[in-house]
């Protein structure tokens, strides 16, 4: 179990908000995403097939990034990142001098997946305590992958969220699917469908 | 305060879409929920009160002195209200002992659930397309909810929050030129979620949620007129009387 202390200032939260409102370009909507049928992530090689229905949002936290939900981002938060190259970042990086977000490096190894993911989270949400609970191989998308387990509290909102991870790294590009619901009721209500769909994931 | 930075750049998307002020929905019941006047038991839980300024670069500044002028001017008047709203309301009182991080994640987790409505059902432009079918409000904190200590039998249990960020002095004058420029910047965020909650199921039954309610909550007089806006509409009340009415519709 590693549990980080880390620092917690209102002006990232701020420059993060900004940069996902930005995001959202005119015109772009949520979109349905029907149950059954095979989609294309963020039109990268990544696949996944929903047995279920989901919601697509219009606001991408990245270029190769999107996110689904059932009742919103804050309640459920179903997001990939796709073929994130060598120096790329999982976020679009909103305050590069001042908090710059850890990059993909080509040596990185399964094992370093949830902690991109929590070095990532310290510097763009401002997470002051972050678990990363169990970690454990898996299959994911047609290869060896990493499964792993955390949870933090969201800043300043005393709500404590749990996390699941799915990650691989193919060709030097990563791959990875998480799961986050508030660990209050959401969490169990949609963890099922949202491990059908990574469980899913092709990679073609 | 992520929650109130994102408040306050929903508001500004809002304003940005310039959607007509009859576009945005600010409440909703549950298809098919009736509550007859004087047939439920009903829990009001703390209320979460936060006052402070919004700086010219739009941050929260919290203000101490003002949030404990507006916590005394609400009670004052949600006590007031609550002998008006046709039901038996009494507020929650924790028994010794009781988890209170479990009462505060409660809340926080009603607060995201109000702020997920109104962010994607209740503005039209962003809704989710699971949440546009016909006659669906399907929102909740679970039927955990039931299980919080010295509920004592209630049938529901009723949650506010108010949040107010006063637009500094600089955050005006950047409106200002802001408005000259074309480009619209939201001075100011008045924030408030009134929600009932079935205690038996869990289900969010009524919810009044807007990010731009009226009322200075720092004053008695601007308290009562908060606390009209919170619970208008509120299920199996009494209509509510032609001044307060036209008080509502001015804070719009």
């Amino acid at each position: 179990m590693m549990t980080t202390r880390l620092p917690n200032r209102l002006p990232r939260h701020l420059l993060l908000v900004v940069a996902l409102a930005a995001a959202v370009p005119a015109g772009a909507s949520n979109r349905l995403i029907a149950a059954g049928g095979r989609v294309s992530i963020a039109r990268t090689p990544l696949t996944v097939t929903p047995a279920s229905e989901w919601n697509r949002l219009g606001a991408r936290p990245g270029r190769n990034a999107e996110v689904w939900t059932l009742d919103g981002d804050t309640l459920n938060a179903l997001t990939f990142y796709a073929a994130i190259g060598e120096g790329k970042t999982l976020f679009r990086q909103a305050d590069r001098r001042e908090h710059p977000l850890p990059p993909v490096n080509r040596t990185m190894l399964l094992t370093d997946i949830p902690t991109l993911l929590e070095n990532s989270y310290r510097s763009a949400l401002g997470v002051a305590t972050m678990t990363i609970d169990h970690v454990e191989p898996t299959p994911f998308a047609g290869a060896g992958g990493v499964h792993f387990s955390y949870s933090f509290v969201r800043p300043e909102e005393a709500i404590h969220v749990r996390g699941e991870g799915f990650g691989t790294l193919r060709d030097g590009k990563l791959y990875l699917i998480t799961y986050e619901a508030p660990a209050l009721y959401y969490f169990e209500r949609s963890a099922a469908a949202a491990r059908q769909v990574a469980e899913s994931a092709r990679l073609d | 305060m992520l929650r109130i930075a994102r408040d306050m750049i929903l508001a500004c998307l809002v304003a940005a879409a310039a959607v007509p002020a009859s576009a945005q929905e600010r409440s909703a019941i549950k298809p098919g929920f009736v509550l007859p006047p004087d047939t439920a038991r009903i829990l009001l839980f703390r209320p979460s009160i936060t006052v402070g300024a919004q700086s010219t670069a739009g941050l929260f500044e919290p203000n101490a002195d003002w949030t404990a002028q507006a916590r005394e001017a609400l009670g004052a008047s949600l006590r007031e209200a609550e002998a008006h709203l046709g039901h038996t309301v009494i507020d929650y009182a924790a028994p010794d002992g009781a988890d209170a991080a479990a009462l505060a994640e409660y809340h926080a987790l009603f607060d995201t659930v109000a702020a997920a409505v109104i962010e994607f059902q209740f503005f039209p432009g962003n809704r989710l397309p699971t949440k546009k079918r016909k006659d669906q409000f399907d929102w909740g904190l679970g039927p955990e909810v039931g299980t919080l200590p010295g509920l004592g039998g209630a049938d529901y249990a009723l949650f506010v929050t108010t949040e107010d960020a006063f637009g500094s002095t600089g955050r005006k004058v950047l409106q200002l030129f802001a408005a000259l420029a074309r480009v619209s910047v939201v001075s100011g965020v008045h924030k408030g979620f009134a929600g009932l909650v079935d205690l038996h199921s869990g289900e969010l039954v009524w919810l009044n949620a807007d990010l731009q309610m009226g009322g200075d909550v720092r004053t008695p007089e601007g308290a009562r007129k908060r606390v009209r806006e919170l619970l208008a509409g509120f299920p199996g009340k009494p209509a509510d009387t032609p001044v307060a009415a036209a008080d509502a519709n001015r804070a719009r």
